[in-house]
């Protein structure tokens, strides 16, 4: 039960407590995530930025580059032209107009530098020869033109270069004269311009060169340091920037920057040498760095979780021991502190809890001492018992266990006669005569309470556990030497076992408690539990809820017997007396409960319930202008209530009612049974205004030193001595005696049951002041006791008075 | 002026007639201009007979010195048959070479005056250089005839000697846009008055 109720609470401490680290691991990781991120973000925009500039740069550089590379190139084969051109041999073949030696030559020289072009024209710009063989050779399809504009130009200028388009090839040409030493013919000479020269360029550069055909046929890719199929992409990627400027292109699905160099020299060819540079490439450096970021980030990251997982775990473990801890006491494990080796907070925190701990343990251990332990004999108490029994009958499943159960006798009374300090010692002798006897070590003595002990005599059946009552009993009747004086006591003692009268710990209790009142009803000592004398029990059991809902369901109703002035026949008032109509078994007679709820102690709550029916009535009566004195019948038990007085003053207040309307009638014996009390009690209500009579006057043991003390205002003679006051002589002098000791006392006398008309006269020569009885009403309910009254007629008192009374002194 | 239509393309305008000493010597000054005006200097003159043949060489000393990586004349006139020495006044080598038609030669790498002369026995123009030294160029132009001249700074050039009669007058000069074409014209010589104006048409970048 406690580990259930315990248990899912302690889950959940510690699943907070680790969803507390992961908040913190997830916080420190979130941050750490969030500033790596915004940096990688930032850093990437960067190199992105910074990739795209020096793209820009290293196009312009390489553009530079490429103008160089051409004008190198130019100059190359400018100067293996010119060495050819100046070739001493080489002139005397043209001289001598040697054109086999001229075509070798030109083959020779062609070679040398790595010329694809090699030719010699003459001054009148004939071709004269060439490295290709054939002089005017079908491949012979320079433009004429063009040739005849380079050597125009180089005529001019010394010497010229230029590009040309041969059958959708490029070259870059050179002119030169071929001087001996005037001018007597030309070199030309031309290299193609392949992929190499792209090769050449990108080694260079880094840069890839392709050059286009832009002319007014369809473009075409000439030559290009791309993969064919990039080439071609860059070709379909539509019109390419203004040369000289750079721009960018998504070519085969990757970034270029572009720039357009133009060509060199000042041939106005239809060609674009176009420089492009991979965005991707160049950033592909910065994609390393990255690597080398994300990395780090990772490497951070992982750092960063092994750090948090040792705070989370710094700070979480304490707090995880502490609610382990705070577990353990709520599970009421004492003995291991909490054991918390921080500094500061949770040192403190942890030591705070330990200090708990060893509170709460103390306390704990009072409490239970309290609990279970009777702290005037030092016995087991009743929860001790009880836990005791049923332990014992869990243990032995197939064993009996026997009970026994004792209540000693008058003790009340000793306690009220010799004062409590005597009660205690008696009751701390007691217990020590009941362990004495007890021969073994498992059976054990208990105080349940008051002067009750319970015997449990764990695998004892009821033959085994009789004479071990009847031991007790007799060690019980040994009288005791208290605080100096001898007494003797007896007692009840019930004796019940398991499995033979119960199958539980409680039940068995109770059945013995049965017994043990019944050995006491009947003065039997030693008594076995019966289930005849528990079906009396279960009858008082339920009639006391019956009664207790008749009460609630006003299924008691009140009754009102008229009380008479004898001297006139007049009504002075009425006596409650209360009814109960059962809803199945009807009219249910005063004598079948009133003992009972007296008994029971239910009888103040009916009590209450009479008094506030009357002080209504009163209420009602008093707006009717009817002037009743009202009597209500207050029990032992009420007299004992000390907020008596308080509730019927409430009561009164309410309905607006005096006190001096009611008169509260106190049986002798209620006032016997504790008359300090009583007295106590009666004082305070005859202060309030009630009068008060004593009930059944004659039946008890009346004190008269008590009887005069007692602020009371009538006595009210019992009416076993009023029913026989005309036939009986003693009871007719009692009778008497009593009105004279009344009257004498100052108090007024009333006669309850008069029951003809000769009692009343009787009574009424004997002085007595009041009567009631049947001869003049039965109790009725309120309703009929306007028609009674109307039609009251008291009876005559001459008539009586004639009348010879032959009865009243006979003897018999 | 006179326009003559040639094989080649020189243009003659003859502005005066000759002037005629009889059987005596007789003598021609010839001014030589380019086609804008400016008068010629270097031009070769000369008077090739038509009515008889011309006299044969009288040999004569011809040098072509090459002082301070130049040679003395840029252009030298000779009959052919005519031995020209080539003397290095430079304290450096020159390989003095002709690769022209009309004489094919070639003094390889010497100092001082070479052993010997070259000789240019037939006519035509020459261009020479030094294998070593480019921007070094001389022209000879060997005629057929000793009557001869070489324009002077004002584009001028007297020839006389020659006896009266009908003459082909030609001049050439380096500039000509074909060397081996110079302008020609046929003149009649009488006397020491006669005088002649010669226009040539010179390659582009000639004076």
């Amino acid at each position: 039960m406690t580990d259930s109720s315990v248990q899912p609470s302690a889950s959940r401490g510690i699943f907070s407590i680790q969803s507390l680290r992961a908040r913190i691991i997830l916080l420190l990781l979130a941050l750490l995530l969030l500033v790596q991120g915004a940096g990688f973000v930032v850093i990437r925009g960067a190199i992105n930025e910074h990739a795209r500039r020096s793209v820009g740069e290293e196009l312009t550089v390489g553009g530079r580059i490429f103008t160089r590379l051409a004008e190198q190139n130019a100059g190359k084969l400018a100067l293996g032209a010119r060495v050819l051109a100046s070739d001493y041999g080489f002139r005397t073949a043209v001289a001598s107009d040697d054109v086999e030696t001229i075509a070798s030559a030109l083959q020779n020289h062609g070679e040398r530098i790595g010329a694809t072009i090699a030719r010699f024209y003459t001054a009148d710009r004939r071709l004269k020869g060439s490295n290709a063989g054939e002089t005017g050779g079908a491949d012979w399809m320079i433009d004429a033109r063009r040739v005849d504009e380079l050597i125009g130009r180089a005529g001019r200028e010394g010497w010229a270069g230029g590009e040309a388009l041969i059958e959708s090839r490029l070259y870059q040409l050179v002119v030169v004269p071929v001087k001996a030493p005037v001018m007597i013919g030309w070199v030309v000479m031309g290299f193609a311009v392949d992929r190499s020269l792209a090769n050449d360029m990108r080694a260079l550069s880094r840069l890839d060169l392709t050059f286009i055909a832009e002319g007014t046929g369809e473009r075409q890719v000439l030559a290009s340091s791309l993969p064919p199929r990039t080439a071609a992409a860059l070709l379909a990627a539509g019109a390419l920037p203004r040369a000289g400027s750079a721009g960018e292109k998504h070519i085969d699905g990757e970034d270029f920057g572009v720039l357009v160099v133009g060509q060199t020299g000042t041939g106005q060819l239809p060609v674009s040498a176009v420089l492009q540079r991979s965005i991707s490439e160049a950033v592909a450096p910065f994609a390393q760095l990255q690597l080398t970021l994300i990395t780090l980030t990772v490497a951070g990251l992982l750092v960063s979780l092994i750090g948090s997982l040792f705070t989370a775990r710094r700070i979480t473990r304490p707090i995880l021991e502490l609610t382990r801890g705070a577990q353990r006491f709520g599970a009421g494990e004492y003995d291991q502190p909490v054991a918390v080796d921080g500094d500061r907070e949770i040192g403190d925190l942890a030591r705070a809890f330990n200090h708990m701990r060893e509170g709460i343990s103390e306390r704990e251990g009072q409490i239970r001492r309290l609990a279970y332990w009777d702290t005037l004999t030092g016995l087991p108490n009743r929860d001790q018992f009880l836990e005791k029994l049923g332990q014992a009958i869990a243990a032995g499943a197939n064993e009996p266990c026997a009970v026994l159960m004792l209540d000693l006798d008058r003790f009340k009374h000793v306690n009220d006669v010799l004062g409590h300090t005597f009660g205690d010692a008696l009751l701390r002798e007691l217990a020590r005569r009941l362990e004495s006897v007890l021969l073994r070590r498992s059976d054990s003595v208990a105080r349940l309470g008051g002067d009750e002990f319970a015997v449990l005599l764990p695998g004892q059946d009821v033959a085994q556990a009789r004479p071990i009552a009847e031991r007790l009993k007799h060690a019980l009747e040994m009288p005791m030497q208290v605080e100096g004086q001898a007494i003797d006591m007896s007692a009840g003692i019930g004796v019940a076992a398991y499995p033979e009268h119960a199958d539980n710990a409680a039940l068995l209790l109770s059945r013995v408690e049965v017994a043990m009142y019944a050995a006491k009803q009947r003065q039997a000592g030693v008594l076995v539990y019966d289930a005849s004398i528990d079906r009396k029990s279960q009858d008082t059991l339920s009639m006391l809820s019956e009664l207790r809902r008749a009460v609630e369901n006003d299924e008691l109703v009140l009754y009102f017997q008229p009380k008479l002035a004898l001297a006139d026949g007049t009504v002075t008032g009425v006596e409650t007396l209360v009814r109960w109509v059962h809803p199945k078994r009807g009219f249910v007679p005063p004598g079948d409960f009133i003992p009972f709820a007296e008994q029971t102690g239910f009888i103040t709550d009916i009590t209450r319930w009479v008094m506030d029916k009357s002080v209504q009535q009163a209420a009602r009566w008093q707006v009717e202008g009817i002037d009743l004195s009202i009597a209500v019948n207050l029990s032992t038990r009420d007299l004992m209530d000390l907020e008596l007085p308080e509730r019927f003053a409430v009561m009164l207040a309410c309905n607006a009612v005096e006190a001096s309307r009611f008169c509260l009638e106190i049986t002798e014996s209620a006032i016997m049974d504790d008359p300090q009390r009583a007295l106590s009690t009666l004082d305070r209500l005859h202060a309030m205004g009630f009068r008060l009579s004593i009930d059944d006057f004659g039946t008890g043991y009346s004190s008269l030193a008590y009887l005069k003390r007692l602020p009371v205002d009538e006595l009210k003679i019992d009416r076993s001595f009023v029913s026989g006051v005309e036939t009986d002589r003693d009871d007719a002098v009692i009778v008497r005696s009593t009105i004279d000791l009344g009257h004498n006392m100052g108090l007024k006398v009333v006669a309850e049951g008069i029951e003809n008309e000769a009692i009343w006269h009787h009574l009424r020569q004997a002085g007595c002041d009041v009567g009631q009885g049947y001869f003049m009403s039965k109790p009725i309910p309120a309703t009929q006791l306007a028609e009674w009254m109307a039609n009251w007629r008291p009876p005559v008192a001459d008539e009586l008075a004639n009348r010879p009374a032959p009865a009243l002194y006979a003897v018999n | 002026m006179k326009l003559r239509g040639v094989a080649w393309r020189a243009i003659v305008g003859l502005l005066i007639a000759a002037t005629f000493q009889g059987a005596m010597a007789a003598a021609l000054t010839v001014t030589v201009a380019g086609r804008g005006g400016a008068v010629l200097e270097d031009a070769a003159v000369y008077l090739e007979p038509l009515d008889a043949k011309a006299p044969g060489l009288k040999a004569r000393a011809v040098e072509i010195e090459q002082k301070d990586r130049r040679f003395s004349q840029m252009v030298t006139v000779v009959q052919a048959g005519q031995a020209v020495q080539f003397p290095n006044r430079d304290n450096v080598r020159h390989h003095v070479y002709s690769l022209s038609q009309a004489k094919l030669f070639e003094l390889k790498l010497y100092m001082g005056v070479p052993a010997n002369p070259v000789v240019f026995d037939k006519p035509g123009s020459i261009v020479v250089g030094c294998n070593i030294h480019d921007k070094m160029v001389a022209y000879i132009h060997v005629v057929d005839t000793p009557w001869f001249g070489k324009s002077d700074a004002a584009g001028r050039v007297r020839i006389d000697g020659m006896p009266d009669g009908r003459y082909r007058l030609k001049v050439w000069h380096y500039g000509l846009a074909n060397l081996d074409a110079p302008a020609d014209q046929v003149i009649n010589i009488k006397g020491d008055a006669g005088s002649s104006a010669v226009q040539l048409d010179l390659r582009p970048g000639i004076q």
